[in-house]
């Protein structure tokens, strides 16, 4: 495979080519075609752009640019993945996009096409490819060229590689996922993800306002998908948000008093609440087809009917969770938190409010690390399951800390620790999922009690296998606690968390 | 793999601009060829603009597998690679009779982006030598460009003859006229009695002599590129087929 250089600009590269300086080589290009509409497509949360590369949709094709070669493949409408027809581009996106999330239509506009050929001063092509300019209207304009090297002369790529490395062109517009947040009119820093800016000398109280604050954002912009039920991540973003939200709340203790702690866990608890059955109805039927495999062929059938229930569930809360998100309470009650957490005034602090966010954080990731530590420790085969669940909740806490406050930290050591820490978080979730599951189906079998005789017979059969299956998993989840703390409770693992985050310790830069 | 020479052991034949218009027109009609310039005074490469390699006048060049193949340039077209010309041919023997063996690192390295040439197509030096000796031997195709004219005809018996001499196998000798104006009475003539004579020796086209060939120094370029209905185009088109058909 030949290489490839993939030069990725905002605004439009042939200036950018022109001023380089080349040396005895030159720039050719071909006329330009007479230009096309296209659909930028990605997943909301840019997947395929964070995987450096642009699905451009026109209307001779499905086009990937970026990566190790432009492909194409026929027209088709973005949808899952999984039923989109199959092709070169289908192929190459598979491990890319979450099978969980729809391709949507997520900018588009006037795509120019034209051949760009690298020469000598014996006007020999060195290197070609296609030159590709995007424009979203607006002034959101970006260029992405391919330049692939004929045979012998990679000397050349490289050569032209460094003449136009750290030329972003207009906009700063290095990478597809920049790209793709020019043409969607989006902060590059911001799609997909949040991030919160923090310093070590900043107040606790402002700490945990940005955060609260930049959570309500995510939150907000996953409210359209929901309504126009794209796929189940923007329910399941939206619910991470406000988690994250009510885990401020509850974690960062006193930084708001008491009354106003109580009001905040009140208010968002009462938006959560509106959306947990929804979400149940949602990972029963993701996981449809892992729950016929577990169970034998005879019960099949019973679960099938199990899961076209949950469906028509499912429908029911749909609508009525996008009728909530459309009243007039819930966008008032929006308004009122996004108001609250924008101005601040209005928010009671607590005692802890004016302390640096740097100790603060220190003392509430040590705090919750002793206590993983302390829990675990005494867990062993005959350990109620009471105090793994237990173990578990203090896992996420401690995990959501340390996120929080990860850029006072230094993201990249802390994301060793929290790579750490999700082995044994995996192992527990799952532990905890099998639990929530088999409870959650046996009160579906005590509700089917009414239903008509020769379906509730097979429904609830099938209900019983699925629960022992689901039992014997949990067991095997138990079995691995132990084994699970002992992998995290590394020598090395405490030494980086000491040393991270033990109050009176010295912080990295 | 198909190792075709493109020889002549008599000098303005048109041998050079044949080796290029032929190595266009199998790479046209899909063949993957890598066209070797073999000859210091032919500059096949000067046609397709490739600078000369410096690297590859060290005579230990044949011996080095990776020395080779890193020396090959794509050309502007598809499917048509290059190799410069400037060599030291003392050791070229060894790298023939290595192209030939499909176990050898040469014969494994030599592939065009991702999959054995088709057509190696040797532009070979105009004499007789061992260099040519080796080639004969190795090749599988030797196309003779003649000029339909007495003299030429003569250097046309001599080859065989020194075929004949060596025990070389005649029938891997495909001559080929070359630049045939049809207006001259001595070219039809000579045309009509070297095909009695040498049958199946010779290809059935004829490739007609054109000014555009002729420019093919001017545009560095293959005739096809700049005079693509030249009546000298279609006739190394056709040479192509039949050559495919022989091979």
């Amino acid at each position: 495979m030949p290489e490839i250089l993939t030069i990725t600009t905002g605004g439009d590269l042939r200036t950018l080519l022109r001023d380089a300086d080349l040396g005895k080589l030159h720039l050719s290009l071909d006329e330009a075609d007479g230009g096309s509409a296209f659909t930028l497509l990605d997943t909301f949360d840019a997947q395929v752009a964070a995987a450096e590369l642009l699905l451009l949709l026109t209307e001779d094709g499905l086009h990937l640019l970026g990566g190790a070669a432009p492909l194409v493949q026929a027209h088709a409408e973005p949808d899952f993945l999984a039923r989109m027809p199959a092709g070169p581009v289908t192929k190459r996106l598979s491990g890319i996009v979450s099978p969980l999330r729809t391709l949507m239509s997520v900018a588009g506009g006037t795509l120019s096409r034209q051949g760009l050929r690298v020469l000598d001063d014996n006007e020999k092509t060195h290197l070609r490819g296609t030159l590709h300019v995007l424009d979203a209207g607006k002034g959101r304009t970006v260029s992405v060229s391919d330049l692939t090297p004929l045979r012998g002369y990679d000397k050349t790529l490289r050569k032209v590689g460094s003449a136009l490395s750290g030329r972003a062109g207009k906009g700063k517009v290095n990478t597809m996922l920049e790209a793709s947040a020019v043409l969607r009119g989006e902060d590059p820093a911001l799609i997909g993800k949040t991030r919160v800016v923090m310093s070590a000398d900043e107040k606790a109280f402002k700490a945990a306002n940005d955060i609260i604050r930049a959570q309500l954002v995510a939150a907000r912009r996953q409210e359209d998908g929901i309504r126009a039920d794209l796929d189940s991540e923007f329910l399941h973003e939206y619910r991470v948000a406000l988690r994250r939200v009510r885990s401020v709340i509850s974690l960062f203790k006193g930084v708001y008093d008491d009354k106003q702690t109580a009001d905040l866990k009140a208010r968002f608890g009462a938006i959560m609440a509106r959306t947990g059955r929804l979400r149940d109805l949602d990972v029963y039927l993701i996981e449809r087809e892992a729950y016929l495999a577990l169970v034998p062929e005879g019960f099949r059938p019973g679960i099938g009917k199990l899961f076209d229930m949950f469906a028509a569930q499912r429908d029911v809360e749909h609508a009525k969770l996008t009728a909530y998100l459309d009243s007039k309470a819930y966008q008032k009650e929006m308004a009122k938190l996004e108001a609250l957490f924008d101005k601040t005034k209005a928010l009671s602090k607590g005692p802890e409010a004016k302390r640096h966010a740097l100790d603060y954080a220190k003392a509430l990731i040590w705090k919750r690390y002793r206590k993983v530590c302390k829990i675990a420790r005494d867990i062993d085969d005959a350990t109620p399951d009471a105090q793994v669940h237990e173990l578990r909740i203090e896992c996420k806490k401690l995990r959501y800390l340390m996120e929080f406050f990860a850029p006072l930290f230094g993201d990249a050591e802390v994301r060793k620790l929290i790579k750490a820490l999700k082995g044994l978080q995996d192992n527990l979730g799952n532990f905890n999922d099998y639990s929530v599951q088999q409870a959650a189906l046996q009160a579906q079998a005590e509700a089917l009690v009414g239903g008509t005789a020769a379906d509730t017979v097979e429904i609830a059969s099938g209900l019983g296998a699925l629960v022992t299956v689901l039992h014997q998993k949990q067991l095997e989840e138990r079995a691995r606690v132990a084994a699970s703390f002992a992998a995290f409770d590394s020598a090395e693992t405490q030494a980086q968390f000491r040393s991270l985050f033990k109050p009176g310790g010295e912080a990295k830069p | 793999m198909k190792i075709v020479a493109c020889y002549s052991n008599k000098g303005g034949v048109g041998k050079t601009a044949s080796a290029v218009n032929i190595a266009y027109g199998l790479a046209k009609a899909g063949q993957r060829v890598l066209l070797c310039d073999l000859d210091p005074q032919g500059a096949s490469g000067f046609y397709f603009r490739v600078k000369p390699s410096k690297k590859l006048t060290d005579a230990r060049f044949f011996t080095d597998v990776k020395r080779f193949t890193s020396a090959i340039r794509g050309s502007d077209f598809d499917n048509l690679d290059i190799l410069p010309a400037n060599m030291s041919f003392r050791d070229f023997d060894v790298f023939l009779s290595r192209m030939k063996n499909s176990r050898s690192r040469l014969k494994k390295a030599l592939k065009s982006v991702d999959k054995d040439y088709d057509v190696v197509l040797l532009d070979c030096p105009p004499n007789i030598s061992t260099l040519s000796e080796n080639v004969f031997k190795s090749a599988d195709a030797i196309l003779v460009p003649v000029i339909p004219t007495t003299l030429s005809e003569r250097t046309f018996e001599q080859l065989l003859a020194f075929f004949d001499e060596n025990g070389l196998p005649k029938k891997k000798i495909l001559g080929f006229f070359s630049m045939v104006q049809g207006t001259k009475k001595l070219h039809s003539e000579t045309v009509e009695a070297m095909r009695k004579r040498y049958g199946k020796r010779l290809l059935d086209v004829a490739v007609p002599f054109s000014s555009e060939v002729e420019k093919m120094g001017v545009h560095r370029a293959p005739v096809g590129t700049f005079a693509r209905n030249n009546a000298a185009v279609k006739g190394y088109d056709l040479l192509c087929n039949e050559l495919l058909e022989r091979l």
